[in-house]
Order: C-alpha cells, then structure tokens, then sequence
C-alpha cells in the first residue's frame, strides 16, 4: 500500500511540480506583490496595505480598457458568431472543393497574430494602405484608419473578426454535421420554407454548440491584447487600449510590478465573475430555446 | 386527398448502372384518392424509395408523378402538401407537443383560430390533449411517434399520408391500440393512406389494397383476399400468409400434378402441355389431416399420404410440417382439433378448388 502511494507521488510530483512553478506560484506570488509597493525605484517586497487598490480604483484609465475590451470582445464575438454560422450553412450541404474551402477558411487562425496584425496594419495604412486606396476609387475620402478612436475600433475588430470567424464557422459546421437529418425531413414535408426551417429546426438544435462556441471565443477574446500592441498600441491616445496592454505598459514598460499586480489581480476576478454570468445567461437563454421555445 | 400516379416511373442512384440493378424498376401506378394501400415487401425492395418518391425527398431518376394530373415529378416537397411519418418518431424538441401539432400548419399560413380548432381536434383524437404544452421532448418514444402522426394528419387538405414502417419502434402491446387508433383516424378523416409495412398482418389488417413488392418490382396488388387466395406467383404465396403457402413440385398429367405416387387435382388445368413441369400451390389453412387414415376423402379432395415431422405451436392454432415424399407441407390447424403424434403416418385432405397451378412460377391461366 505504501509502495503504491510512493509511486502515486512519484508519477504526479513532475506535472505538479510544473502546474506549481508556472500557475500556482506566479498566482501567489502576484496576490503578495499585488499588496506591495514594488517598482523600478524600489523593488522591495514591502507591505503598502491596499494602497495599490486604492490608486487602481482612482485610476480611470484601467476603467476605460475594461470598457473598451466589452465593446471589442462583445462586438466581434457576435460578429464572428453571424458570420461564422452563415459561412458554416453556406458549406453545409454539398459544394463543390467543400474540403478545399475548409482548409483555406483555417488560414488566419493559424497565422502568428504579430504577423497577422504588421499585415494588416499596412493594409490600413492612411496614404499606402490598399484599403484607403479602394475606398479613394469609389469616391470616398481616406480614412485616418488607425489615428482616429471610431476607426480605429473598426479596424481592429476587423482584424480580430478576420482572425477568428474561421474557428466559429468550424465549430458550427461541425455542429451542423452532427445533426440527423429527419427533422429537415419532416420539416420539408410539414412544407416549412428555408427560413421558418432555420428558425425553428436548425438554430434550436444547434443551441448547445451556440453556446459552447460563443464560451471559447468569448474567454479567448476577453484576452486581447496582441492585436492591440501592433495594430494601434492602444491608441490614439489610450481610446483602444484594453486591460491586457494597459497591464502590459504598467507592468513590463513602466515596470511597476506591485500596481500592476493588482491591477492583474483585479482583471483576473472581474473576468472569472463576467464570464460565469454571461456563460450561465446563455445556457438558460439557449436551453429555454431548446425545451420550450 | 388526391389521386396519384406515377408513369414510368424508375429509380437509380447510380446513374448508368445495368437497369436489372435498380432500386425501383419502371413502374405504372394509379393510387385512388381517399383509399388505404399497404406496401409490403422485404426489406430492400424498394418501399421506402417509392414512398420517398411520392414525398418528393427523392427525384425519379426516370418517369412522372402527378397528383391529380397535375405533374409534380419536380416540385420539392415542401410544396406538395404532403404528410409522412417515418420509422423512428421524428419531433422538433424545441416546441411544445400543441407547437409540433400546429407547425405545419402554421406552415401554410393557416389563422390562428383555425389552427387551434383542428389542433384540438386531433390532439383528441390521439388522446393527447391533456397534454398540448408539455414540451415534447419529455414525451416516451411511443407519444412521440404518435405526434408525428397528429403531424401528418392535422392538415385536412392534405394530398396523400405516407407511412413508413411507423409502428416499428412501438412496443408490441402499444402496437395494437396505436394500430386501432391509426385505423380510426384514417376512417374519420379518410385521407390517401400509403402504408409501408414488412408486417403482413399489420397491412392486411389496415389496408382496403395491399402492393407486394419485390427487388424493385410491383409484383402484384389486389384486396387481403386476392393475395390470400390467389397469388399471381409462387413469391407472393410465400411472402403473403404464415406459414406460406405450400408448394408441391410436380409435373402435369391428364390436368392433375403427379407427385410422387399421388395425382393432385387442381382447380384448374394449366394450358401447358403433358408432362411439363407444374406446380401445386396451396395454403396450410386449407390442408386438413385426416384422422386415422381410414376416411377416404370424398371427390371433391386429394388424399396425400405423408410423415408428421414437427409440431410447431402457435398459440391458437399449431403448424404441423409433412414430409410427403422430399418435399415439406405445412398445415395449420385450429387448437382444438386434435394432431397424431410426431413421426406417425398421416393421410392430408386437399381440397381441389384450393390447389392453384402454378407454371415457372407464375399462377397459370385457366385454358382448356
């Protein structure tokens, strides 16, 4: 018995021993710096007894980022959600090169995402980018794409949308695949049309996949900040600059760890708490989908 | 209700291949408005794809369908107002059992007070209107089913109701009232009834028509009572009837079919010449055992001789299997009557007008 549980300790110690060093540990030891006054002048590990906290909710530039994620994570989630699951019914049914399509469709997730920003930030380039010069044939002034709050905003949630949709699109087709057909069956002889079908058969049924989906990429987007560093670096001024790049600059360029520890410390609850509730709204919306319409 | 037909009508779903290997051979069809068929056959004969073809899920490779003259060999389904319940009960979980019940007729842009009406009215008649806002997901598999049919059913105008083996999944005490109640329905609301079954009894029982089919073909179709008394071929005698129809090879002789040392009268003769080959085919329930032996049957009867092999009981009645010479015969026979031991000598009474010749396995015409 006790040979067995050397061997337990034995075969767990190196993956907890790894879960400790790079989650644990940093978890820790941020919660302690978080309480303390360290930056670049001083790196000691004193106790400042919540000052950082204090500072963090005067602070309305960390308050912005985080309304400023809401808008963009939101915005594109939802974005990528329609246009995803539209894509993911058009290939749905027979099309012709339909695993083609599929593979290309993957293209921008797996590009790096500094690459893919650097593209794109020469795409929206104010007097050589191709999207300025489109929009100059078709009669239409050049946009300050990335020195203007609005623009910027539809810049980047291009980019991200550009990004992710493929993932939503595959997610749904999947979905879409796993369905039976007798209900599409039934629904064509009942003589439901096209939409009435998407309405009450297609989209009910993929209410569990909805949800899975919009979880993922919702998490995943509520991380943003890479896209940011490179496309606009937050700015013009600080008008896109989301929690994980003001963290970034608090942090790592201005090198003040304490503040930014609870800053991250702060961000970290505040997405645990957002995300549960969003997650649990839309299960009980979608399941209500589900049992009772 | 409407009348449908199907001209020429074939079905390949692989274009090109040998046309002997068609799921649906070439078929002319005339189904009467306002009559119940029953499509029975073995498995893989072609019943679900001729059903899919009147549906419309399926486009005929070759050939027409109208429905009352009117061709809709290329409208798709959701245009041809037409009912289907399929095999396994098929429901849209999302809405409540009234929902499903309203759905295809909400479909037709039907008003709100009518859809409630006639939503009340087969929800009653299937017994499910205590239930109407209960989502129907919760229901057991057998309620379900009974939805898609109330589906099939609530549209009043509706062209045809298709049925494809719907009483499969039902347990077998459950099959009998849902039967009845299929029946009722039917009766009430009398619309096109095409009933795909591999049950014979349930198709006799159900159907004023049954249509045999076999590898693709429509082999014959008539009334219960046609197919039971006289199949058009030696396959509709075996797979119409339990136990099926017996059949003795013989060869034709002065108009009777000698088998062995017996001489069986038939009802009547083959126009085929002396000595050719014939066979006799007649039902077990028509067969009656002899007690003793001693009895010489009157003129109107064949007595064969043979050995009681097995006894198989079934309940009311029991199958008794008759080696007469290498060939086997069955004979039912009703519960109360009384059966010689196994392995004991048997004399078997034939009645002449139930013996039907049968020529390469085809009922002979009657020629002189």
């Amino acid at each position: 018995m006790t040979a067995l549980r050397r061997y337990k300790v034995l075969f767990l110690a190196p993956g907890l021993l790894t879960l400790f060093l790079i989650i644990i540990f940093p978890l820790l030891f941020t919660v302690r710096v978080a309480f303390s006054s360290w930056n670049v002048a001083s790196p000691q590990m004193d106790w400042n007894a919540g000052a950082n906290f204090v500072r963090m909710v005067h602070d309305g530039r960390f308050w912005s980022s985080v309304l400023h994620l809401v808008v963009l994570a939101g915005g594109t989630v939802l974005v990528e959600y329609v246009i995803g699951f539209a894509l993911a019914l058009a290939v749905w049914r027979e099309v012709r090169g339909r695993r083609l399509l599929r593979v290309l469709f993957l293209v921008p997730m797996m590009t790096t995402p500094v690459v893919m920003a650097a593209v794109w930030q020469m795409m929206f380039h104010e007097s050589l980018g191709p999207v300025n010069d489109l929009l100059g044939r078709i009669g239409i002034a050049p946009v300050p794409w990335l020195t203007s709050p609005g623009p910027a905003y539809v810049a980047l949630m291009t980019v991200e949308i550009w990004q992710w949709t493929p993932f939503m699109m595959l997610l749904m087709l999947a979905g879409l695949l796993s369905l039976p057909r007798e209900p599409f069956m039934a629904a064509a002889i009942d003589g439901a049309g096209p939409l009435r079908t998407f309405r009450r058969v297609t989209f009910p049924l993929l209410a569990p996949v909805s949800v899975t989906a919009l979880i993922i990429r919702l998490i995943e987007a509520s991380k943003m900040s890479d896209t940011v560093y490179v496309l606009t670096s937050g700015g013009p001024g600080s008008a896109t600059e989301t929690p994980g790049y003001y963290l970034y600059i608090r942090g790592l360029k201005e090198q003040q760890t304490g503040y930014a520890g609870s800053l991250s410390l702060t961000y970290l609850v505040l997405m645990i708490v957002a995300l549960t509730i969003i997650s649990a709204l839309l299960v009980r919306a979608f399941r209500s989908q589900e049992e009772l319409r | 209700m409407a009348t449908l037909t199907l001209e020429n009508v074939a079905q390949t779903y692989n274009p090109g291949e040998d046309p002997d290997r068609w799921a649906l051979k070439p078929l002319e069809l005339t189904l009467e408005s306002g009559r119940t068929y029953a499509l029975v056959g073995p498995s893989g004969c072609g019943k679900t794809t001729l059903l899919n073809i009147l549906s419309g899920l399926v486009t005929p490779s070759h050939g027409r369908v109208t429905f009352d003259g009117v061709d809709v060999t290329s409208t798709p389904t959701r245009l041809r107002n037409i009912a289907q319940v399929f095999q396994f009960p098929v429901i849209y979980r999302s809405m409540t059992v009234r929902d499903n019940l309203a759905f295809p007729l909400e479909c037709r842009g039907w008003p709100r007070s009518r859809i409630e009406e006639r939503v009340r009215a087969v929800a009653e008649a299937l017994g499910l209107a205590d239930g109407l806002d209960v989502p129907a997901s919760r229901l057991s598999a057998d309620e379900k089913q009974l939805i898609s049919l109330g589906r099939g059913l609530v549209r009043d105008d509706v062209a045809a109701v298709l049925m494809d083996e719907p009483l499969t999944v039902i347990d077998p005490q459950l099959k009998l009232s849902l039967r009845r109640k299929i029946r009722q329905l039917s009766d009430e609301f009398a619309p096109t009834v095409i009933y795909v079954t591999h049950d014979q009894y349930e198709a006799m029982t159900f159907a004023q028509e049954l249509l045999v089919m076999s590898e693709g073909r429509l082999i014959q179709r008539g009334t219960p009572e046609q197919l039971f008394e006289s199949p058009s071929s030696t396959f509709v005698g075996w797979f119409v009837g339990s136990p099926s129809m017996n059949f003795l090879r013989g060869t034709l002789e002065r108009g009777a079919a000698r088998v062995g040392e017996h001489l069986i009268d038939l009802a009547w003769s083959p126009p085929v010449p002396h000595g050719s080959e014939v066979t006799v085919g007649i039902r077990p329930e028509y067969i009656r055992i002899v007690d003793g032996g001693s009895h010489p049957g009157d003129a109107s009867e064949t007595s064969v001789h043979g050995r009681l092999v097995a006894v198989q009981d079934h309940g009311e009645s029991r199958v008794c299997e008759i080696q007469v010479r290498e060939q086997q015969v069955a004979v039912k026979v009703r519960r109360e009557v009384h059966v010689p031991k196994v392995g004991s000598f048997v004399d078997l009474g034939l009645p002449r007008s139930k013996c039907l010749p049968y020529v390469e396995g085809r009922l002979a015409t009657c020629g002189d």
